[in-house]
């Protein structure tokens, strides 16, 4: 039993390169991305770009290498802590910080991805979860270093000395958003390319690709090394963001939301993580501004309707209809 | 294509797109935008008290939504009390659910002092929480005041100049509790904690109250935080046949270790007392799991004429009884209104040295006073027991009050730790 | 020696609810091909359904025995109906994601109904004692619990292995498509299947009102742990979901009681253990990864 995800990238992209949308498209979402924290509260601003770069990372996984991780707070939480950590014991600027962040989640995922996609499936979402846990119990108990329930308080934001950065939420966005971006990058390029390709392959036939002679277990380690890095980085800035790392971010919620973000925007549509994370992150702010008591209501409501009615997600959605309107246009030019 | 035209019309597309995002920027008027800096001053004479706890968890009851009435009663009452020569014509209540997460808790405070202006935060129950608005408190240099959570470090370690402890903490629950329960016999002590801040805090305070009183504590045993199942420790303690066994667990957790303690083989052999217990605990698990239990109660609101006034109000806008955290917390706002009525300004440095050292007598702080050492607030406390059910006249009832402890005796002095800045 | 038979029997009662619990996730697992994330708080409403039945009708432990149960049978056929079966032909991530999901929103109704501060559920009278055996003294529910449960474990193993319905049942999990082929209408038996299922975690939620807060939240961790015993024990195989809650109860109360810190990770390695070295679990067949 693999996970196989109905996803229709064997298509191709849906829209051509000359397509005028497609730029149209480009220039929107950096629009947005720029623009931003001038609509909403700058904190909360960091923390879409840091869900959407965190969803794009599980997306990696599961819908370009069909691996559903169910454990990914592992990674978002111990760099959140590790980046926290040097943070506060170097006063290094903050993009080293988070380096360091990074580099740790990717470390631990060699052995959790060499052990852990040994299996497929249900069982590969099972154990990453289980490590997820045990990384979860292990930050709660060595609570000299992680302060346990407390957290990690006091993270210092430190940037050259550049006060608009270091105290203004505001400026500090457009920082984070360059690492962030960075990200993004590492992410489109894994997935346009030669790699990516044994990725989709693998995803949908690892018979056939064991069969031409890849070590499909290698590759899905790398993804999943690559998928724990961007993890990392995301969750670095969201430390640095918050001046805050705690256990929440090593919850297995933690994982459960991501995913449904990850759903929510669109399944092996990458673009899709950025728009669930605003989706969710500005639902839950809205919600919990007003009062309302009811927020898991709502988005367990709104993750089931998903689920049933909408799998491709809005982005995965929306591809759909733009491909039903191109071959109907074809259609209609080839009559 | 070629690929320089391709480069061009990249470059060119994310001008376009940086230029159209100022554009869109500048006419905005949204909740973005950089800050404004400057202290606020009591600007289009507004005071904004914003209140963070618990709505949706296991305080709920305890506090939550509730406050919120108990603080407008408080505006009420100052509005009253000076009419037109009222230094705040327009006060404002902000409120947020903190969800008993440090991080949300985190989050949420700096809203609330950069979004929404807020002047004063209040509550704050779950000591991670609380210790996290602390830290914000001393970024965004405003006032917090904390009544429902119990660590030691807000005046302790974590303490600063904005930061004010007003209602209990877990050195005076230790000295009331252990102090009585040791004179009157129970002497030979196991403690079950749960293993978190709160809980180690607790053991170590309540070890060093029942040693003082000339006690002794036989084991202290950790549980996971949290946990539902205690049969295995409740076992443990019952080792060497103590006379008491100390509970550490607040919320929830406390609620599954009185239920499990009373199935156990312990019930009746070992007298169970409890570190930190709510009024609204016994509410939910009954008066007879609780019964006979003793525990200190900063306030309890049948105590006399005067608490049993303010809890009728109380009654009347919410229809039900007022735990300590609802006086406190309009204890804590009214003070704060009067300061800023003496003051005449809302800027936080003035508060803050206005209150230091002040004696306050209202129906919540009995011989009050706030320390100016650590900013905690000192006050009688009471020595309380659980009643039987028959006991009971009417809902809430649930408690004797045995003993006053006042309040030079229940707190200890503050040991050093604290560097105001 | 005589705590560790306290602990013992301390762990035998929590691995009772648990081999219950994980009774059902095997069933509906092996028959339908579903992870059911939302056992958890299918265990959380039954737990909450014997208080409410106590509040509303003054119907205490022994009747909620058996209404909880009936109710959750007819609310599992309805999730079954409603929901789960659309996404049956699908990957089973469809359905872990659905009951994900639903599982955020039941736990949310219930907060917002009954609140979070836990409703009131007592000992039935008669069993809220102790038991002394020599010089140990146990407590007389858990001992029942303990019984209970592997009663019931029992009835129900019975009742796969020698009724009809139940060799349909254990067909249809090991081979539906050949059982199909023998002419056996599989599809008719999926839905009470996954009823069965939930009465079964419901029942668990029963036992476990006594001796638990009923809290909204009781669900969440009871559920991960649930994967752990279902993933150790085999997760189409009924006899390892059984053996599989036992043990990792007597895990967990012997963690406990002798190395508190590492008590919760123990039963995470143990799961990790299994998966990479005998993937189907303990119990289960091979080919099922």
């Amino acid at each position: 039993m693999t996970a196989r995800v109905d996803v229709d990238l064997a298509e191709g992209p849906v829209l051509s390169r000359r397509s005028p949308l497609r730029w149209v498209l480009f220039v929107l979402g950096w629009v947005i991305a720029l623009a931003l924290p001038w609509f909403v509260y700058p904190p909360v601003a960091m923390d879409i770009a840091a869900w959407g770069l965190f969803a794009m990372s599980v997306d990696l996984l599961l819908g370009f290498t069909g691996l559903l991780s169910f454990g990914h707070a592992a990674f978002w939480g111990s760099s959140a802590y590790v980046t926290g950590l040097v943070a506060i014991n170097t006063g290094w600027p903050f993009p080293s910080a988070i380096l360091a962040g990074m580099v740790f989640a990717m470390v631990i995922a060699v052995p959790i991805g060499y052990l852990s996609v040994r299996r497929t499936g249900i069982y590969f979402a099972m154990v990453t979860l289980a490590f997820a846990q045990m990384i979860y119990f292990v930050a709660n108990q060595w609570r000299d270093l992680t302060g346990g329930e407390n957290g990690l308080q006091g993270i210092p934001r430190n940037f050259f000395g550049i006060d608009a950065i270091e105290t203004d939420a505001f400026y500090f966005y457009y920082v984070g958003l360059g690492l962030v971006l960075l990200g993004v990058f590492v992410a489109w390029r894994v997935v346009h390319s030669p790699f990516g390709r044994v990725l989709v392959a693998i995803r949908d036939n690892p018979a056939r690709v064991r069969a031409l002679g890849y070590n499909v277990e290698r590759y899905k380690i790398i993804a999943f090394v690559i998928s724990a890095g961007l993890a990392g980085l995301a969750g670095g800035v969201f430390a640095i963001s918050h001046g805050f790392a705690s256990l929440q971010e090593l919850n297995w919620t933690t994982s459960g939301k991501v995913v449904l973000i990850t759903v929510l925007g669109g399944i092996g549509t990458l673009w899709g993580g950025p728009v669930g994370a605003a989706i969710v992150v500005s639902l839950e702010d809205w919600l919990a501004s007003s009062g309302f008591e009811g927020t898991g209501i709502i988005l367990g409501g709104i993750f089931v309707l998903i689920v049933l009615l909408f799998r491709h997600g809005v982005w995965g959605t929306g591809r759909q209809i733009a491909s039903w309107v191109q071959r109907r246009r074809r259609q209609n030019t080839r009559s | 294509m070629s690929t320089s035209t391709r480069r061009r019309r990249l470059f060119s597309a994310v001008a376009v797109a940086a230029i159209g995002s100022l554009a869109l920027a500048a006419c905005s008027g949204g909740s973005g935008g950089p800050q404004s800096g400057g202290s606020s001053k009591l600007t289009n004479d507004k005071i904004v008290l914003g209140l963070l706890n618990d709505q949706s968890g296991v305080y709920k009851d305890l506090s939550g939504p509730n406050s919120a009435v108990a603080i407008q009663m408080a505006i009420d009452d100052y509005k009253a009390k000076y009419g037109d020569s009222a230094v705040a014509k327009t006060i404002e209540i902000v409120q947020a659910d903190h969800q008993n997460k440090a991080d949300v808790a985190n989050s949420k405070a700096q809203e609330m002092y950069d979004r929404q202006n807020a002047d004063l935060i209040l509550d704050v129950p779950n000591s991670a929480a609380a210790l996290a608005v602390a830290n914000q408190a001393k970024a965004k240099k405003k006032l917090y005041i904390n009544v429902g959570a119990g660590t030691t470090a807000l005046t302790g370690a974590q303490c600063n100049k904005y930061t004010f402890h007003w209602a209990y903490d877990t050195a005076v629950l230790a000295k009331g509790t252990a102090g009585t329960i040791v004179g009157e016999g129970g002497k030979s002590w196991n403690i079950v904690y749960p293993d978190y801040a709160f809980g180690q805090d607790m053991n170590k305070s309540f070890t060093t109250e029942v040693k003082g009183a000339g006690g002794s504590v036989g084991q202290s045993i950790a549980t996971p935080f949290p946990s539902d199942n205690f049969a295995t420790f409740i076992t443990k303690a019952g080792d060497g046949n103590p006379q008491v066994v100390g509970t550490m667990h607040a919320g929830g957790d406390l609620i599954n270790f009185v239920k499990q303690f009373n199935q156990s083989t312990l019930k009746g052999k070992s007298e169970l007392a409890v570190g930190l217990m709510f009024i609204t605990d016994i509410h939910s698990l009954g008066v007879d799991q609780f019964a006979g239990t003793q525990f200190t109660d900063p306030w309890y609101w049948n105590f006399d004429e005067q608490n049993k006034k303010w809890a009728d109000r109380f009654k009347e806008k919410t229809n039900t009884r007022p735990s300590f955290a609802h006086a406190a917390n309009y204890s804590a706002a009214l003070n704060y209104l009067e300061a800023v009525q003496a003051a005449a300004s809302d800027d936080a440095d003035t508060i803050v040295k206005s209150l230091e050292g002040k004696k306050i007598n209202d129906f919540f702080l009995r011989n009050g006073e706030v320390r100016a050492a650590d900013h905690n607030v000192t006050h009688d406390v009471y020595l309380a027991k659980v009643k039987t059910k028959e006991q009971v006249k009417e809902d809430w009832d649930y408690e004797g009050i045995t003993k006053t402890v006042p309040a030079a005796e229940a707190y200890p002095q503050p040991d050093g730790s604290c560097k105001l800045s | 020696m005589g705590s560790f038979v306290q602990y013992t029997v301390q762990g035998l009662a929590a691995g009772g609810f648990y081999a219950l619990a994980a009774l059902g996730l095997a069933v509906i697992f092996g028959v339908l091909g579903v992870v059911n994330f939302s056992h958890g708080a299918c265990y959380m409403l039954g737990a909450v359904g014997a208080a409410v039945l106590l509040d509303t009708t003054n119907l205490g432990f022994w009747p909620a025995l058996l209404i909880v149960p009936l109710v959750m049978f007819v609310f599992g056929v309805l999730m079954e109906r409603l929901l789960v079966q659309w996404l049956l032909r699908l990957d089973p991530l469809y359905n872990f994601l659905l009951t994900f999901g639903l599982t955020l929103l039941l736990v949310d109704l219930v907060k917002r109904r009954y609140g979070v501060s836990g409703l009131p559920y007592q000992l039935p009278a008669g069993l809220d004692g102790n038991v002394t055996l020599g010089s140990l003294s146990l407590s007389a529910y858990q001992i029942f619990a303990c019984l209970f449960s592997l009663a019931v474990c029992v009835v129900v193993w019975a009742v796969l292995t020698k009724t009809r319905v139940g060799m349909i049942v254990r067909a249809a999990t090991e081979n539906s498509e050949r059982t199909r082929a023998l002419g056996i209408n599989v599809t008719r038996w999926v839905t009470p299947v996954f009823g069965f299922g939930i009465a079964l975690a419901g029942l668990a939620g029963v036992l476990a009102a006594p001796f638990r807060a009923i809290t909204a939240d009781m669900g969440s961790n009871f559920v991960i742990i649930l994967f752990a015993v279902v993933v150790i024990g085999g997760l189409g195989s009924i006899l390892g979901a059984v053996v599989g809650g036992f043990l990792v109860g007597l895990v967990e109360a012997y963690g406990q009681a002798y190395a508190p810190s590492f008590a919760q990770v123990v039963i995470f390695v143990l799961m990790a253990v299994v998966v990479l070295v005998r993937p189907s679990g303990l119990f289960g067949r091979e080919g099922v990864a």
